[in-house]
């Protein structure tokens, strides 16, 4: 019987578009937009006083505060109701493959605060499946209770709970991938990585205690456990992605961050830990990720933004089994490693126009049995993407409705280890070579909040 | 020199001196640079703070601050503390309130300020504030 990760061995795939499918599909979710004028009027601020480009995810400091206070901040000017929808059109240029333009998500978002305490930010998206139909999910959780002026000696913190479905989405700063949904797309990647196979990601529910002291010091402990496939089935998830029976699963999070209102930076450190059973009534194996993150924001006067982030996750496995390979005497090793890093670089000019480069690198142990053809797991691919916003900004025409068009596109360097024949089929048997240069994609999409 | 340029003389000193009294007196008055200080105010106040009138957001909108009696702008929930101030925002007093915490100034104010300790942008921002009304 075999566990998750054995099962990630890759294998050769009968029908490639597949595959340009797998790869592509994290790196769609990652330059989805996200915006929820439900904040902007709760509060009465502007997007882009959240959002460097006025348009989710990339927060300012001021937009890390306003979720690490649980969403509760208002102009306090009466109730307004929580919720904003999000609608984006999309047109997909692959390499190889056939191009389609279409609606491709409708989203509701429940988002904002309830009480001084309670807030929150939930996302239920409806994509489109490219026949013709939509698809529901509940996509990201994060409901917060937070205790705002927390005497602590001379300083002040907040004190909060979070309960998410998603490890590292809660994270003020909002640089790990569960928050960016930026991980490097791979065969084999990190717990953390929203985009690897099995992910925990929206497939889990966990509560973390979270402090923020002195507006620096952040602190983070928690624990996560699996939902049971059938609720995973009722949230739009189909059940082959289940992430395993979890136990012993801790989380934590620890950050230094300094806001020198025109300069912003954080360092801080990542860990999350678990024994897994997948399938639930297989064998056990140990996974263990640890990471650290480095992010820097010159803010100035808003006129020109520039953000740049390190991520770097690195995953010890200690495996249920060691299966054997073809040849005889081949065996999967016991313990092995994953490596994920991404590199985010971008530039927003009067909160309007940005361009956003992102180098993400997944890279493993050796392994010849698990990771086949090649005995390696490591993808390398770059996005690069342009934007505009010509909303959301304090003199825009409106604060209640937002607009965001953007153009990516996807290069892929690596993939399954190789950066040619990354199936590792014979040509001489006829079969279709597919280079790393083969998933590359060209995307437009124009996102409509309200 | 003539008498009747000496005094014409003594007259305009007179004069300037007569509005520079006024000037200082003002609540308008400050002698900072006010297109410094919109950057000032961009980088220090925009999040929350708008200049527009009747925007408010996480505090309330600082159209028309200078002159103004505290806790006064429409339609904005202040907090008891700043309700019973009883003070005019005149450029003096945003001097002596901006160079402090916030909550040192004002205990018991909603503002979460840790003041700001440069003199040049001081004077910048108040004399920008000033402009807006």
């Amino acid at each position: 019987m075999s566990s998750a990760l054995n099962r990630r061995a890759p294998r050769r795939p009968r029908n490639p578009s597949w595959w340009y499918g797998l790869a592509a599909l994290p790196l769609f979710a990652s330059h989805t937009a996200q915006a929820v004028p439900a904040y902007a009027r709760q509060t009465g601020n502007a997007c882009a006083d959240c959002h460097a480009g006025a348009y989710g995810p990339a927060l300012t400091p001021y937009g890390m505060r306003f979720k690490a206070n649980g969403y509760t901040d208002t102009d306090g000017n009466g109730f307004k109701i929580p919720a904003a929808m999000q609608i984006t059109g999309m047109r997909y240029v692959p390499k190889q493959g056939q191009s389609t333009t279409d609606l491709s998500e409708a989203d509701l978002y429940l988002a904002g605060r309830v009480t001084d305490q309670i807030g929150g930010y939930v996302k239920v998206q409806s994509l489109n499946n490219g026949s013709g139909k939509f698809s529901t999910q509940l996509n990201d959780m994060d409901l917060r209770f937070a205790v705002k002026d927390v005497k602590l000696g001379e300083q002040s913190a907040t004190i909060g709970v979070t309960v998410n479905n998603n490890p590292g989405f809660a994270d003020p700063v909002g640089d790990l991938p569960g928050a960016t949904a930026n991980g490097p797309p791979t065969v084999s990647g990190t717990l953390l990585n929203p985009s690897s196979s099995n992910t925990l990601a929206h497939r889990v529910i966990g509560a973390s205690v979270y402090a923020l002291y002195n507006e620096n010091w952040y602190g983070e402990l928690g624990t996560y456990n699996a939902l049971p496939t059938s609720m995973q089935d009722h949230l739009g998830y189909g059940i082959s992605g289940d992430p395993g029976k979890l136990s012993d699963t801790g989380y934590a999070r620890f950050m230094y961050m300094r806001d020198f209102k025109r300069q912003f930076f954080s360092v801080g450190a990542v860990a999350l830990t678990t024994r897994r059973q997948l399938p639930r009534i297989g064998p056990t194996e140990q996974l263990t990720d640890l990471g650290y993150d480095f992010t820097y924001q010159f803010l100035g006067t808003k006129e020109n933004i520039l953000q740049l982030a390190y991520v770097n996750i690195l995953e010890r496995r200690r495996y249920a089994t060691t299966p054997t390979g073809v040849l005889p005497g081949q065996l999967a090793l016991t313990n092995g490693a994953v490596h994920d890093q991404t590199l985010t670089l971008s530039y927003t000019f009067k909160q309007s126009y940005g361009v956003v480069l992102a180098h993400l690198v997944s890279t493993g142990t050796h392994d010849v049995v698990r990771f086949q053809p090649y005995g390696e797991p490591d993808t390398s691919s770059n996005t690069f993407t342009v934007f505009w916003t010509p909303f959301g900004k304090d003199d825009s025409l409106t604060a209640m409705a937002n607009l965001k068009l953007a153009a990516t596109w996807f290069r892929f360097n690596k993939f399954n280890g190789s950066s040619t024949n990354i199936f590792g089929v014979d040509p001489a048997s006829g079969a279709v070579v597919t280079d790393a240069k083969d998933l590359d994609a060209f995307l437009v999409s124009a996102s409509v909040a309200f | 020199m003539s008498n009747s340029v000496l005094r014409r003389r003594l007259g305009r000193m007179v004069m300037a001196g007569v509005f520079s009294s006024w000037v200082l007196a003002s609540p308008f008055a400050h002698a900072g640079d006010a297109s410094a200080g919109s950057d000032v105010f961009k980088s220090e106040c925009a999040e929350c703070h708008s200049v527009k009138e009747g925007r408010n957001k996480k505090g309330p909108s600082l159209f028309g601050i200078v002159g103004r009696a505290a806790g006064t702008a429409p339609d904005y929930a202040y907090s008891d503390a700043l309700k019973q101030a009883h003070w005019n925002w005149t450029a003096d007093k945003l001097h002596w309130y901006l160079s402090q915490p916030a909550k040192q100034a004002n205990p018991g104010t909603k503002m979460k300020y840790d003041g700001l300790s440069d003199s040049k942008q001081l004077e910048d921002l108040i004399t920008y504030l000033s402009t807006v009304h």
